[in-house]
């Protein structure tokens, strides 16, 4: 019968050694790496949990407002307008009584465009 | 939060507080995890390169999970050295090179210079023997003996019981012990046959 060659497997003692060996053979983590890692954590903290500014008072979101449509003085006259527009609701000027009054005595719509009643429907006979 | 207050927090509720957008949170994790995740890696994979990209890939999963993160879940070192350990594992499978096919960095002279040597061979020949290990061994060996940690949590990791982990370590260890049984003298290990 051939004699085995083969050598010994390691014991446990053996694998033990070498476990030893492999842990302290571990580098440190390289300083500059380590300021990279804490960069990208930084980065990856959620953006919708990040204290929000505080809010703007009614006069500061008003004046936000206002400052879009070419600010304080168009506000102004827009003011003014919508003042004349009441004014001239609540008590109309005769020009303006004449014009709503011939408006509003008209009839029908053939009355005030001209077009008779049977002229809508001449197209049924063609 | 102040940095102070925050070193005393468990890493959970620092995973709380960086998800609530507290960048001294995610400050104080990256400095206690990414030397855990690193040291794991490098065990593995025995690349300082290899290792940074994992432990760069690892950290961001954590950040990504961490708005998920559900109190009492798992512990974060746990969830950490799993998806270590699996990309390691990925790694290695993808790149044939295993970390003692590699040209090693020489230790820094020093005292102490003749015992690092040795122990750089002896960790790369044991890279290499648990490169060519089936992938569970390889993580098993590697959480209990590199890691050290213990079965109980090996088995929690590894999402298996602890009899199956026994099995794995005791399959492993044993084709470790021939694989590298032919280096035994090479190592400076004592040679009886």
């Amino acid at each position: 019968m051939d004699k085995d060659f083969s050598p010994a497997p390691l014991d446990d003692q053996d694998l033990n050694t070498l476990f030893e060996a492999a842990q302290r053979d571990t580098p440190e983590l390289d300083p500059e790496f380590l300021m990279r890692l804490q960069a990208q954590a930084a980065a990856a903290v959620p953006q919708s949990a990040r204290p929000k500014p505080p809010r703007l008072r009614l006069f500061q979101r008003l004046s936000g407002v206002v400052a879009q449509f070419g600010g304080w003085p168009a506000g102004a006259g827009l003011a003014m307008a919508g003042a004349a527009g009441v004014v001239i609701g609540i008590s109309p000027p005769d020009a303006v009584l004449d014009i709503t009054s011939a408006y509003f005595q008209t009839e029908s719509l053939s009355e005030l465009t001209g077009i008779g009643f049977e002229a809508e429907f001449n197209w049924e006979d063609t | 939060m102040a940095l102070d207050a925050s070193q005393n927090l468990e890493d959970a509720e620092l995973l709380a507080r960086f998800a609530k957008g507290d960048r001294t949170a995610a400050q104080v994790l990256t400095a206690r995890l990414a030397p855990l995740v690193f040291a794991q890696a490098f065990r593995m994979l025995g690349d300082r390169a290899e290792a940074e990209d994992v432990t760069q890939d690892s950290l961001l999963r954590l950040w990504h999970a961490a708005p998920d993160w559900q109190p009492g879940q798992a512990k974060v070192t746990t969830w950490l050295y799993r998806v270590t350990s699996n990309l390691c594992i990925d790694r290695m499978r993808k790149s044939k090179r295993h970390s003692g096919e590699e040209v090693p960095d020489m230790p820094d002279e020093g005292p102490d210079m003749e015992r690092r040597l040795q122990d750089r061979a002896r960790a790369q020949a044991l890279r290499a023997a648990l490169g060519d290990l089936p992938d569970r061994q390889k993580q098993a060996m590697v959480l209990r003996h590199l890691e050290g940690l213990s079965n109980p949590d090996v088995a929690q990791i590894m999402q298996i019981s602890v009899e199956a982990v026994e099995s794995l370590m005791s399959r492993g260890k044993r084709s470790l012990a021939h694989a590298l049984a032919p280096q035994k003298k090479a190592l400076g290990l004592k040679d009886d046959g």
